[in-house]
């Protein structure tokens, strides 16, 4: 009995034939999508128990009824998806009907034709399902979608205002002691002079911190969509940032071909021009020579930005990332050691990861995967 | 260049409500050789009065440089920037943003209302009398005012 193939001849029914039909209609019956078979204008020929069980009509209740009352008030799924029949034999909407005992239910719902050998439409056929968990884990998809946008927008504004309103106070501390040295310059001894520089350098510093928790800030809160990015573009326009220091340390650039991907854009020249800058800042000796570029791996493209500075030991591999954390004094080389913290979070919000490879006294290379596909 | 492209010492409006930004201003301007009126006034509203000549402002100058900061009460400078550059008889002024603001979005916009320029306030006093002494050097001895349109 493994073919199901009946041949439809009416003199030729057999037992065998009689017992596919049976396996055929048990299937329809018991199948998971409620299914409902009507004539032309939607009068009810036949359901199956999986419709019982959504509805909570039985098969007695429906029969020659026409289905409209199934349908909640306003919505005629049924009515609107017949006509478009003719174009194609299914068509799907999502609608909401009713059940017997009058409560409403969402539903997933197929209407297909019949046709006879003649292609004539000889029946309808709805399928449906209820998808109620679907609707209400799409609402709340959306409702968390909201909540967090707002979330960000208000962080942002927290962090714009914490930080534009902190520097005005800044200000005044360092540039009044700078003035207070410069009035009473000679009338001050060495001490004050010593205690004064302090409180600027102190000032000057929170003020770069300030900044910088600004720009940190913002790579997580002012998502702009991904869009097709050209990321050689994205590096020239690095490049053309740097330009200043690559001039200054007579630096090399060799630039490998690179792709364009979904990303984001500004971010993107953000991720160059930070980790190019490091590359400059911590040359060493040498006149620096970075090289940049990418390979397809699987379903990442990764890129890496080489040089040949300094380089860095392993086990400040992971310390390097985190927020403000230095392996050099401020008289060594400036900045915050926010940089790479904001590689990471830039690379980790396009679904990448970011890591690197170095030998100490001859250079280190950034490596950073971002996915092909990406949401 | 200590020749004044105007001949004559420079008015000055400082529209700015910080007191001790104020002070800086003066003490910076100071310290310039060219001596200059500096003009203050402390909210939005009062720097338009002023350059209107309106009320107990009616006998003041008309300004050759407005240094404008941003965060101002009552009417935001952004607003007055937008007023003096849409008035016929003022956008010809030249308006020096002068904020600690670094937002870009600022900067943006203080050029789209038409500012002439955007400098942000350092935090370092040396620097911001460089940064004042350097608007009054290229505005005054470098750059070709319009004269007066009354």
């Amino acid at each position: 009995m493994n073919n199901f193939d009946i041949p439809l001849e009416p003199e030729t029914y057999t037992r065998t034939d009689l017992a596919k039909l049976q396996i055929f209609e048990k299937v329809l019956k018991g199948n998971v999508e409620a299914i409902i078979i009507t004539d032309t204008h939607g009068n009810i020929e036949w359901v199956n128990n999986t419709f019982t069980l959504l509805t909570g009509h039985s098969k007695a209740d429906v029969l020659g009824k026409n289905l409209y009352f199934l349908f909640a008030d306003g919505q005629n799924a049924y009515s609107e998806l017949c006509p478009k029949l003719n174009e194609t034999n299914h068509q799907q909407v999502e609608s909401w009907m009713h059940r017997k005992d009058g409560s409403e239910f969402s539903v997933e719902l197929t209407l297909s034709a019949v046709r006879s050998d003649a292609d004539m439409i000889t029946h309808h056929v709805l399928e449906f399902s209820d998808n109620t968990e679907f609707h209400h884990a799409r609402e709340e998809l959306v409702r968390r979608t909201k909540e967090l946008s707002r979330s960000n927008q208000e962080l942002e504004q927290f962090a714009y205002v914490a930080s534009h309103d902190l520097q005005e106070p800044l200000r005044m501390v360092a540039s009044y002691t700078q003035l207070i040295a410069q009035r009473y310059q000679g009338k001050l001894d060495a001490d004050a002079d010593e205690f004064i520089g302090y409180a600027v350098d102190g000032a000057t510093r929170m003020q770069a911190i300030i900044n910088d928790l600004l720009v940190l800030s913002r790579v997580g809160t002012r998502n702009t969509a991904f869009a097709l990015v050209d990321s050689k573009a994205a590096l020239d326009k690095a490049l053309a940032n740097l330009r200043l220091v690559i001039g200054e340390t007579d630096a090399k650039i060799i630039c490998g071909s690179l792709p364009t991907l979904n990303a984001d854009g500004s971010q993107f020249i953000q991720l160059f021009q930070n980790l190019i800058g490091n590359a400059l800042k911590f040359r060493g000796d040498r006149s620096p020579c970075v090289e940049i570029g990418a390979e397809r791996q699987d379903e990442e493209w990764v890129f890496y930005v080489r040089d040949n500075g300094i380089g860095i030991a392993p086990e400040y591999f992971e310390r390097i990332f985190l927020m403000f954390q230095r392996l050099h004094s401020k008289r060594e080389y400036p900045g915050t050691g926010i940089g790479l913290t904001i590689c990471k979070k830039i690379v980790e919000r396009h679904g990448g990861r970011i890591w690197l490879a170095s030998e100490q006294g001859k250079g280190t290379t950034f490596y950073f995967s971002i996915p092909v596909s990406l949401s | 260049m200590d020749m004044d492209t105007l001949g004559r010492p420079a008015d000055f409006l400082l529209v700015e409500d910080n007191p001790g930004d104020v002070r800086l201003t003066q003490e910076a301007l100071k310290s310039h050789k060219v001596k200059n009126n500096l003009h203050v006034v402390i909210d939005g509203e009062e720097a338009i009065a002023f350059l209107r000549k309106q009320g107990k402002y009616k006998d003041a100058p008309r300004p050759d440089i407005i240094l404008l900061d941003l965060n101002l009460p009552k009417k935001d400078g952004r607003e007055v920037l937008a007023e003096i550059k849409s008035d016929p008889r003022l956008k010809a002024i030249p308006v020096v943003v002068i904020t600690s603001s670094e937002a870009e979005q600022d900067i943006i916009k203080s050029y789209n209302l038409n500012a002439n320029c955007y400098v942000t306030k350092p935090v370092n006093f040396d620097q911001f009398i460089k940064v004042v002494q350097s608007i009054n050097d290229f505005w005054l001895t470098i750059v070709k005012l319009p004269s007066g349109i009354e």
